[in-house]
């Protein structure tokens, strides 16, 4: 679960001042898969960092179950990261001199567990999103959609509590798109918890709860049927 | 306890993830961006031991010339105020029977004056054609082994054990072959005139009165090293008939054995002999003072010179790190973002340092040692008054390795720290 209440991000100071989130308030329980939505400088991307603990908000407090995470340190921050949180950039955001399965297994390795059974867990993770035969392959020998199934094998080979994906279609033609919700599908039906920022309404619709975000605030929280 | 073992098992996993980090990154960057990092870290590697060992070696030659052509490892001569080593024939027995010691060569050695124009009087205002130098007896056969004499003939023939009345001159009293002979030196004198084959006439100057013979000019030996250049050689024996007192006192003699076990030998030849019997040198106690100012002054300037090469390594090092670690600062910013420590990204930008260093290093020892050090052994530098060698030990060149690793730890470091230290967001959105 996590939650964040009276949120509010200010960027810049005196009169150059942009408040971004405006005391926003909002809680997401376990096995929930929520897209947030929203025009262009609503503040999704914004929320996404404060709720990743990526960025610290001006004022107002995120809690990870029962932990408050403002006063946890940068290291805390870190470690909470790896341990709880899995992150799916837009941009894929994969490490150019390491292979599929190198991206993948970083975190892994970085939680302590044995370079034999690391391996193993990151084939694995690899091969649930059919990845399986490109394990050696640089990124820059996939394709954009390949990156980002490798980006999400990445997130979640470690087994976070909550799988964050910011506008993780965004770069993908309609059939890689389709291929990427999929693998967040097949995550949601195993128990992965997820909040995804979409401008696509067809991605939108597949989640169980729509979040419409504007100007800063939450204008719309739908818990919906998905449309599958 | 348990905070102790938290923290080590945190540190070996920032260390396997760091090790990991960069054994990837080394795989899969540019080989050409490698090699020329690690070029310029064998360029550095180099600045810091051959231009420092070059220096000294200039030095360094000399001082082994000296001992190779002239001193031995130890050199015994008469003692302050003495004309001759007292108990010569003892001293040599006990020297020849010593069993570290590989040659002997005994010497007498009196001070001379070579007469070069033999009937002629000068002119009014002629300086008379003549100069003063030591004249040395030597055993021709010890004199080879001990210092291959026969390799500074430089023109004419070697003396022979079957023939008398023959001399060897050093090129630097003649001066038809002196160094000096182009310059006007008040009170240097040199002999005009005589060449190959001229007939001098030397007067020994003894206590026991002086002595003139005539000689033939054999040959001309020419050495980088004065107490050759600047000495005449006749036959030990012949050198001997002609001393008035005292002929089996010797007043040098050259000692060759293992180079570091010199300075016991010295000391067992002291209490064999007693201190105020003879003066008893290592070659390198031998070495005239100012040679030792001057390799001092060296080893300064080479010192100075591998500290300025020192902070260019680390420049780069620091620079090359930094570029490294900026152009990937997004990536940098992802890998925290997905919970890798910074401690652990740190510790793949030391790494990747390190690698360079100790690559660069290794190559350059190898260089060094396989490749420089035997060349300039085979062709020394001709400097005017040594041939330079390099001199590179392997202590000297595992210091300079630890300073250069030391160097490229901190300048791996910091930049590596600077990047890590920016915002996880900032870093990933690039701001």
């Amino acid at each position: 679960m996590i939650r964040a209440e009276q949120l509010m991000k200010t960027y810049g100071t005196g009169d150059l001042a942009v408040t971004v989130l405006k005391g926003l308030t909002l809680e997401i329980r376990d096995g929930e898969f929520v897209a947030i939505i929203g025009p262009s400088g609503a503040g999704k991307s914004t929320l996404l960092y404060q709720l990743s603990l990526l960025d610290e908000p001006t004022s107002g407090e995120v809690y990870l179950d029962t932990i408050k995470t403002s006063s946890l340190t940068q290291k805390e921050k870190t470690a909470v990261r790896l341990t709880k949180l899995g992150y799916v950039f837009q941009d894929y955001a994969l490490l150019p001199e390491l292979s599929a399965i190198d991206n993948v297994v970083l975190p892994i390795l970085m939680q302590g567990v044995p370079y034999t059974e690391a391996f193993a867990r990151a084939t694995r993770a690899l091969e649930r999103i059919q990845m399986g035969d490109k394990m050696l392959n640089l990124p820059s020998e996939l394709s954009g959609g390949q990156q980002q199934r490798v980006a999400i094998a990445r997130a979640v080979a470690h087994h976070p509590h909550i799988l964050f994906a910011d506008e993780p279609t965004a770069n993908l033609d309609s059939m890689n798109g389709r291929l990427v919700m999929d693998a967040f599908l097949d995550l949601h039906a195993q128990g992965q918890t997820i909040v995804m920022i979409t401008h696509e309404e067809e991605y939108a619709s597949k989640a169980h709860r729509v979040i419409t975000l504007k100007d800063g605030d939450i204008v719309s929280d739908i818990v919906q049927k998905p449309r599958l | 306890m348990k905070t102790t073992l938290r923290i080590q098992k945190q540190l070996s996993q920032d260390l396997r993830v760091g090790w990991f980090l960069t054994i990837r990154q080394i795989q899969h960057s540019g080989k050409g961006t490698t090699g020329l990092i690690i070029f310029i870290m064998i360029l550095a590697f180099l600045n810091l031991v051959v231009v420092s060992g070059l220096l000294i070696g200039l030095i360094a030659g000399s001082f082994q010339q000296f001992r190779e052509s002239y001193s031995g490892e130890i050199i015994i001569t008469s003692a302050s105020g003495h004309n001759y080593i007292e108990n010569s024939s003892a001293l040599l027995h006990f020297l020849e029977n010593h069993p570290d010691i590989t040659a002997v060569s005994p010497r007498h050695t009196i001070t001379a004056q070579v007469l070069g124009t033999l009937n002629d009087n000068p002119k009014k205002n002629e300086r008379v054609n003549q100069v003063g130098a030591r004249i040395v007896g030597i055993d021709l056969e010890r004199e080879e082994i001990l210092t291959g004499f026969s390799r500074f003939l430089q023109y004419g023939k070697n003396l022979r054990e079957d023939e008398e009345g023959y001399i060897l001159i050093g090129a630097n009293l003649i001066k038809k072959y002196s160094a000096f002979a182009d310059v006007n030196i008040p009170g240097l004198d040199l002999l005009r005139d005589v060449d190959i084959g001229s007939r001098v006439r030397v007067t020994l100057l003894s206590d026991g009165g002086s002595i003139k013979k005539d000689f033939i000019i054999k040959g001309i030996i020419k050495s980088k090293v004065d107490e050759i250049s600047t000495r005449m050689f006749v036959l030990d024996k012949e050198l001997k008939r002609l001393i008035p007192v005292n002929k089996e006192q010797f007043q040098e003699m050259a000692v060759r054995t293992d180079y570091a076990s010199a300075p016991a030998l010295v000391q067992q030849i002291k209490e064999f002999m007693g201190s105020s019997e003879a003066l008893i040198q290592t070659s390198d106690e031998a070495i005239p003072s100012f040679l030792r100012d001057v390799e001092t002054t060296f080893g300064i300037l080479g010192n100075a010179l591998s500290s300025i090469a020192l902070v260019v390594a680390s420049i780069t090092i620091f620079i090359v790190i930094f570029i490294n670690a900026i152009t990937k600062r997004k990536f940098i910013g992802i890998m925290k973002g997905i919970g890798i420590s910074p401690r652990a990204i740190q510790f793949s930008y030391i790494f990747q340092a390190l690698f360079y260093g100790i690559t660069g290093s290794l190559i350059g020892l190898l260089v060094t040692f396989g490749l420089l050090r035997p060349y300039f052994a085979a062709h020394p530098i001709d400097f005017p008054f040594s041939d330079g060698i390099l001199v590179a030990t392997p202590s000297g060149a595992g210091i300079r390795v630890a300073v250069l690793l030391i160097v490229t730890l901190i300048a791996g470091y910091l930049p590596a720290k600077l990047i890590i230290r920016q915002n996880t967001l900032d870093s990933i959105l690039g701001r």
